[in-house]
């Protein structure tokens, strides 16, 4: 124990002194501060909105009707006004003529986009004008203004008042959302946050495993490619050095979640302090902090094993990228599915995934708040923690016979032999 | 006593490869043991084996008393054939490292490792780290790490390869005096030279097997004497000599005289060629024995498989 200790404490000091891991510790919170403190708006004054030109070949008010929609705060485009040749054109093809070399043109006098419209005020035709053929941003929001206004025009042309018209499109229902689950039956921000939570969560653990679990590759590549391995197994046993590896690593893992949550925590108690009960509430509903570190240990050690049987393989990171590329599209899956897991915790598809033990850890977490039965969450735990009982029997075996074989190609073959036979690969 | 080390009839498969074959011998406690061997002799794999890196196929093996060699490793040292250590790390973290693995105090070990650096001339490169060390300087550092605990069996891999002469010399001191403080040492090596002048008793592996177990002077006895033989003698008058099987080679010096290279049959002895010289009135100027020497004697025992 005292030396699986050691092991863990050498992993996790030796990754505090590189720079890698200060950056991996900061990036995150810059990021989401950039994100919520106008980083948004930064990014619009750096990239400045597409230009565009209305032509209104109707002449029925079509190119006011989409102001409104165009310009705002921050505005979707620069509305520049259309040279009268095309204005006074006799059809589309008149209309753009004079505009194809702004379209075609670089800096002030460019245009990104050209709409012309055509026809009748109540059957009118759209063309789109792009610089770049892969531009269609804005084409969905001119589409629903321009029908919007035509079906206006043919109201009004069938005799309803202009004023009726405006107080009626002004109309809105007033929506609420009710569900029995709910603490008072309306629904709140505080029933959903739950949800949203573990959501967030699910990402994080799986962050989390899938970035322990690769410093743990490239420790242990840099261990086999060092001729530190053997070394290391001639002062200590299997199951100390990889659950030291796997514990140091942890402690980094925790640390770095430790530091954002604490950083996350200080921004919210700054910008919404009213939040941190409901967050706190969140976190104590159906036991989900409990449940995230149950199954954020479990998902932890079975990938944290797998990859470190890998590493002992290995001895640049190229030799570990054959069985890698598979493991990540295993890894991907439950990514997939995260969305929908939350939104419908029991589609037959999720429950069915989240009952694969290599899944279990992301989708469960992201089901659990919608109030699983007790015996689904802690079957799936159970058969979770035998599932990775066993991956750490197997890649304890895998991972004493990488260490002690001479490297050259790593595939599935060799892979399971070495669960199969440790002693004679 | 005890033996340090016994091996009885251990062997080692790895699928259909036999890596080791019924392999047997003992170590005395407090000797230097050559264990040597050429490539593929299965000498790593029996290493292995005595450290509890593999199990064997069959057989047992007993390491300090112990039928387990993993409840003993604290009292082992190992230097194995590839090295390396933590780039990142320095010497004196390096030995805190390891001897604390075998159970030594950080502070103990901090105190030794620093007494072993210096000894080896790593004084000044006790804080650097390991990626600005050269590569001798960090075998150095990798020895020290395997001797920190003060080890009652020491297991040395090939421990002289990608040293200079000077520190090969360094380090035949350092092999004598842990011998000196009761210590084992058990190495394999190549160059026969450090094993003819370091080792009590050697056993020799070839192809997975142990062609010889004893003294440098019996395993040097296998191979054949040889004649050095200067003057005015032709080939022909060699191979005449009782006991010559051959003469390898004959080197003309300029304006000197011719000197001849004469193999003696293994049980022949050279004073009969020397009677037999005088009595044929041979005009020599030298007439010389030359002892066979290890590196021959591993050859021979070998049968040449290196």
């Amino acid at each position: 124990m005292i030396r699986l200790l050691k092991i863990a404490r050498r992993e996790y000091v030796s990754y505090l002194r590189t720079p890698g891991f200060w950056i991996s510790l900061c990036v995150a919170p810059l990021v989401l501060g950039f994100a919520l403190m106008g980083g948004p708006k930064a990014l619009q004054s750096a990239a400045p909105p597409p230009r565009l030109t209305v032509i209104d070949l109707t002449r029925s008010g079509f190119d006011r009707a989409l102001q409104p929609t165009l310009s705002g705060e921050p505005p979707l485009a620069e509305i520049v006004a259309p040279p009268p040749a095309s204005t006074d054109a006799g059809s589309p093809e008149q209309a753009i003529a004079p505009l194809r070399a702004a379209l075609s043109a670089r800096g002030e006098r460019a245009l990104d986009l050209v709409v012309i419209i055509s026809g009748v005020s109540t059957k009118a035709r759209v063309d789109f004008w792009t610089r770049d053929p892969t531009t269609s941003s804005l084409a969905g929001l001119v589409e629903r203004a321009v029908g919007d206004r035509m079906r206006q025009n043919r109201l009004i042309a069938a005799g309803l008042p202009s004023n009726l018209l405006k107080s009626v499109d002004a109309v809105q229902p007033e929506v609420r959302s009710f569900s029995p689950r709910a603490r008072s039956e309306r629904v709140s921000f505080r029933d959903q946050a739950p949800t949203l939570l573990a959501l967030g969560l699910a990402f994080v653990l799986w962050m989390a495993v899938v970035t322990g679990a690769g410093i743990l590759l490239n420790s242990v590549i840099e261990e086999k490619s060092g001729r530190i391995l053997e070394v290391l197994m001639s002062c200590a046993s299997i199951p100390e050095i990889l659950g030291g590896k796997i514990l140091g690593v942890a402690g980094l893992t925790g640390t770095v979640l430790a530091v954002w949550g604490a950083l996350g925590l200080a921004a919210v108690s700054r910008t919404s302090p009213h939040l941190l009960g409901e967050l706190g509430g969140a976190l104590l509903s159906h036991g989900l902090i409990v449940w995230f570190v149950l199954f954020f240990a479990g998902g932890y050690l079975m990938y944290a094993s797998i990859f470190a049987a890998i590493g002992a393989f290995c001895e640049t990171s190229r030799e570990a990228q054959t069985l890698l590329g598979p493991l990540m599209i295993v890894l991907s899956i439950p990514m997939v599915f995260l969305s929908l897991a939350q939104q419908r915790p029991d589609a037959p598809v999720i429950v069915i995934l989240s009952w694969v033990p290599l899944f279990t850890p992301f989708l469960m977490i992201a089901r659990i708040a919608s109030g699983l039965p007790l015996w689904q969450v802690a079957g799936a735990l159970l058969e979770m923690a035998a599932t990775a009982a066993v991956i750490m029997w197997l890649c304890a075996r895998a991972f004493r016979a990488g260490a002690l074989s001479g490297g050259g190609k790593l595939d599935v073959k060799r892979l399971l032999a070495a669960f199969a036979r440790p002693a004679e690969t | 006593m005890t033996p340090a080390l016994d091996l009885q009839q251990v062997n080692k498969r790895y699928g259909d490869f036999h890596a080791v074959r019924d392999l047997g011998f003992s170590v005395e406690p407090g000797t230097i043991f050559g264990f040597l061997g050429p490539n593929g002799a299965g000498k790593t794999s029996t290493l292995r084996m005595v450290l509890g890196l593999i199990p064997p196929t069959s057989g047992r093996i007993t390491v300090l008393g112990a039928s387990d060699p993993t409840t003993v490793r604290d009292r082992i040292g190992f230097l194995p054939e590839e090295r390396g250590l933590y780039r990142r790390m320095t010497p004196v973290e390096a030995v805190v490292f390891f001897a604390g693995l075998k159970g030594v105090p950080a502070a103990k070990a901090k105190r030794r490792g620093i007494e072993l650096l210096e000894s080896q001339g790593l004084g000044d490169a006790l804080n650097r780290p390991m990626k600005a060390l050269s590569k001798g300087m960090a075998q150095k550092v990798q020895l020290v790490c395997a001797l920190a605990h003060d080890p009652e069996l020491v297991i040395l891999d090939e421990p002289f390869s990608g040293l200079d002469p000077v520190n090969q010399q360094g380090l035949e001191e350092l092999i004598r005096g842990l011998a000196d403080r009761g210590a084992t040492v058990i190495f394999s090596t190549h160059v026969m030279a450090h094993a003819e002048r370091l080792c009590r008793r050697i056993v020799l592996m070839a192809r997975g097997r142990k062609v010889f177990d004893g003294t440098v002077r019996e395993a040097c006895a296998s191979a054949t004497q040889r004649l050095v033989l200067e003057g005015a003698i032709t080939r022909e008058q060699a191979l005449a000599l009782p006991g010559v099987v051959s003469v390898e080679a004959a080197r003309i010096e300029d304006d000197g005289p011719m000197r001849l290279l004469a193999d003696l049959a293994r049980d022949a002895q050279p004073q009969a060629a020397l009677k037999a010289a005088f009595e044929r009135g041979l005009d020599l100027t030298q007439f010389r024995v030359e002892a066979p020497t290890l590196h021959e004697a591993f050859i021979v025992l070998t049968g040449g498989a290196a």
